[in-house]
C-alpha cells in the first residue's frame, strides 16, 4: 500500500477529542455530579513508620451528615492489591508503612463535612524505627517494613560475556557512583473519581485512570465480589504519565459506594497527592566501565538499587529495567549488573515516564562522558564507536537486527554541530 | 430551607448572563462557578495559586479563581472558557489551540486560553516574550509549552506572524 492512500498514517490529523478540551466540555472525573451524591475523604498516616494501637471512629460516625466512616475491619473481601503482588493494604490493618498509608475512609454529604469527620477521627501510633536508607534496609537485621518478609523485593542478574576478561582489555577504567532522586508526575489532574451502583447492581467507577480492566481486577478481589459487577470507566484523564497506572482512588470510591449505596465523588487535594500516590524511584547506581584507548567500550559492572516504598506496584520491574538498561544504546561485549528493589518506609514508588532507563541514563551518559574525557576522544565520537547498530547485541543478549535509531541520531547532531562555527571550535575531531 | 442557612446572594455577570446564586460566605469562586453553576470547564489543580487551571477573566483580567472568594464578583463581570466560543463559531484562540496541537490532556487547555484572551485584549501583536510573560502563571506537564505559544500567536490579530 502507498502511503497517500493512508488517511492518517504519515498526515497531521488533528486529535479527536481537542474540540471538546478547548471548549471545556470535555468530562473529567472531577466534572461528573450525580444526584444524591457523597463526597469521599482519606485519612492518611502521617507517621511513616508506626503500629496502630487505637483507632477511634465513634465520634466521626455520629456526626451529622456522614453516611460512613470505613476502616480495615470493613473491608468485604481480601484487604490488599497490587498489580502483580497484593501487598498493598485497602486500609491500614495493625500497622501503617509510609505517611501516605491510608487509615480511615469517609463520606458525607459535603466536602465540609467529610473534612470534619475525618479530623473527628483518634489514632493512637506506637512509632516505629523507620527504614529509610537502602543498604541499612538490605542489612542483615534490618527493621522489617512487612514483619513476613524481608525487605528485599527482588534481585534481578543481567549477564553478558566475561567481564574479568573484559576488563583486562581495558586501557581506561571509570568507576562511579549516581544518584537519583524521587520525583512526582504532576499530573494536572489530581487523583480523582466518581462511584456508583447502577439500576442492575453494578458498580459503576468513573476515574482518572491508565488500566481499568486492571483496576477492575483489584477492585473485586478488595470487594470479594466478581469481576463482571465492576465496571471501571477510564474518564478523560488529565495526565498521569504513569502515575495512574497503579489504583489511585478506586479501591477507596468502590468500598464507600458499596457501603452507603450512593454515588460517591473523592478527589485528591494536591498535598494528598504529593504525600500518598506513586513517585519515579529515586536509585543508587554504583558502575565501572572500561574502554581501550582506541575508544571501543570493552566491560561493565553495575549494582542498581531502587527505593520501592512500602509497596510493590510497578516497582520491581521498574528497578530490573534500570539494570538491563545500564548500558544505554551502546554495545558493551562483556557486563555483569544486578539489581535490587527494596522497601522501605519512605514514598511509594512505582511507574513513570521511561520505567526506570530514566535513572540509567544518568548513569550512562556521565560514565560516557568520563571515558571520553580521559582517553581524550570527543565525547560524541566516542558514542558513534560504540552505539548499538544492526547486528550487535544489547545487554540481554538480544540481536538488533533492524532499525536502530541511535546512530542515525548522533549523525544528525554531528551534522549540526559541524555546521555551526562556534560549536564546531568547540567540538574538534568531528570531521 | 437548611441550603439557604448561613448563605449570602451573589449576583454578577456570567459570560453576559445576570446570574444570581446563593453561595456559602467561605467559598471561593472557582467552587461556586464548577459546584454551583455546573461551569466545569473551568480546572482546579491546587487551590493555592500555583498552577493557573482556574484561570478566568474578571473585569477584563486574568485572576485564579481559587484565589478570588466568590462574594468578591459581586456585582462583577466573570467569563470562563464556557463563554468563549461554541462548537460551530469557534473562538480564535480555540481554533488555534486545536490547529496548532497545543491540546494535549487538555485538562490545561480552559486556564490557557483565558490567560491569553486576557493577553490579547491588552496586547493585540505580542511576541514571543511577551507570550511567556502573559502565560506564565500557567502550567502544563504535557506539551513542553512551544506549540501553545505558537496557537497564540495565531490566535492574536497578528494571525501568527512575529
Ligand atoms: S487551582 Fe487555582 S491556581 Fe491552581
Ligand atoms: S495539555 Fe496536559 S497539562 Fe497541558
Amino acid at each position: 500500500m502507498n502511503i497517500d492512500e493512508f488517511s492518517c498514517v504519515g498526515k497531521s490529523v488533528p486529535k479527536v477529542d481537542a474540540l471538546s478540551k478547548v471548549l471545556g466540555t470535555a468530562r473529567y472525573a472531577e466534572d461528573i455530579k450525580m444526584s444524591n451524591m457523597l463526597y469521599g475523604k482519606v485519612l492518611r498516616a502521617g507517621v511513616p513508620h508506626a503500629v496502630i494501637e487505637e483507632l477511634d471512629v465513634s465520634s466521626a460516625r455520629a456526626m451529622g451528615g456522614v453516611a460512613c466512616v470505613l476502616t480495615a475491619r470493613d473491608v468485604p473481601g481480601i484487604n490488599r492489591y497490587g498489580i502483580a503482588f497484593a501487598d498493598h493494604y485497602a486500609l491500614a490493618e495493625d500497622k501503617v508503612r509510609y505517611a501516605g498509608d491510608p487509615v480511615a475512609l469517609v463520606a458525607a454529604e459535603t466536602e465540609e463535612i467529610a473534612a470534619e469527620a475525618i479530623k473527628a477521627i483518634k489514632v493512637k501510633y506506637r512509632l516505629l524505627p523507620v527504614v529509610s536508607d537502602l543498604h541499612e534496609a538490605l542489612a542483615e537485621g534490618a527493621d522489617r517494613v512487612h514483619d513476613e518478609r524481608e525487605n528485599l523485593i527482588l534481585h534481578s542478574k543481567t549477564r553478558k560475556g566475561n567481564i574479568q576478561e573484559g576488563f583486562r582489555k581495558a586501557d581506561v577504567i571509570v568507576e562511579e557512583t549516581y544518584t537519583t532522586q524521587t520525583v512526582d508526575h504532576v499530573y494536572m489532574e489530581t487523583e480523582s473519581g466518581v462511584a456508583h451502583i447502577d439500576e442492575t447492581g453494578m458498580l459503576v467507577i468513573q476515574s482518572a485512570n491508565q488500566c481499568p480492566f486492571r483496576d477492575r481486577r483489584q477492585v473485586a478481589m478488595v470487594l470479594g465480589i466478581r469481576e463482571n459487577q465492576v465496571r471501571v470507566i477510564k474518564a478523560v484523564t488529565g495526565g498521569a504519565f504513569g502515575g495512574k497506572d497503579d489504583v489511585t482512588v478506586e479501591v477507596h470510591l468502590a468500598l464507600l459506594a458499596m457501603a452507603t449505596k450512593r454515588p460517591v465523588r473523592l478527589v485528591m487535594s494536591r498535598e494528598e497527592s504529593l504525600v500518598s500516590q506513586s513517585k519515579r524511584h529515586p536509585i543508587e547506581i554504583w558502575s565501572r566501565w572500561g574502554a581501550t584507548k582506541e575508544g571501543k567500550l570493552c566491560a561493565m559492572e553495575g549494582r542498581v538499587y531502587g527505593d520501592s516504598g512500602p509497596y510493590i506496584g510497578l516497582g520491581a520491574f521498574v528497578v530490573k529495567k534500570c539494570g538491563i538498561h545500564l548500558s544505554g544504546p551502546y554495545y558493551i561485549p562483556n557486563l555483569k549488573v544486578d539489581s535490587y528493589s527494596v522497601y522501605t518506609n519512605n514514598t511509594f514508588n512505582s511507574a513513570m515516564r521511561g520505567f526506570g532507563v530514566t535513572q540509567a541514563a544518568v548513569a550512562h551518559e556521565s560514565q560516557i562522558d568520563r571515558l571520553a574525557s580521559k582517553l581524550g576522544i570527543n565525547p560524541l565520537r566516542f558514542r558513534l564507536i560504540n552505539a548499538l547498530d544492526v547486528g550487535l547485541t544489547n545487554a540481554t543478549g538480544q540481536k538488533c537486527d533492524e532499525s536502530v535509531g541511535i546512530k542515525p541520531t548522533l549523525e544528525i547532531l554531528r551534522q549540526v554541530v559541524l555546521k555551526d562555527p562556534e560549536l564546531k571550535n568547540m567540538w574538534e575531531d568531528l570531521d | 430551607m437548611t441550603e439557604t442557612i448561613g448563605k449570602t446572594k451573589l449576583t454578577f455577570t456570567v459570560n453576559g448572563r445576570e446570574t444570581e446564586v446563593l453561595v456559602d460566605p467561605s467559598w471561593t469562586l472557582l467552587r461556586v462557578l464548577r459546584e454551583s453553576l455546573g461551569l466545569t470547564g473551568t480546572k482546579r489543580g491546587c487551590e493555592e495559586g500555583d498552577c493557573g487551571l482556574c484561570t478566568v477573566i474578571m473585569e477584563d483580567r486574568a485572576v485564579d479563581s481559587c484565589l478570588v472568594m466568590a462574594l468578591q464578583a459581586q456585582g462583577k463581570t466573570v467569563e470562563t472558557i464556557e463563554g468563549m466560543g461554541h462548537e460551530h463559531a469557534l473562538h480564535p484562540l480555540q481554533k488555534a489551540f486545536i490547529e496548532e496541537g497545543a491540546v494535549q490532556c487538555g485538562f490545561c487547555t480552559p486556564g490557557m486560553i483565558m490567560s491569553s484572551e486576557a493577553l490579547l485584549r491588552q496586547n493585540t501583536h505580542p511576541t514571543v516574550e511577551e507570550i511567556k510573560v502573559g502565560l506564565s502563571g500557567n502550567l502544563c506537564r504535557c506539551t513542553g509549552y512551544t506549540k501553545i505559544f505558537k496557537a497564540v500567536a495565531k490566535g492574536s490579530e497578528s494571525g501568527g506572524r512575529l
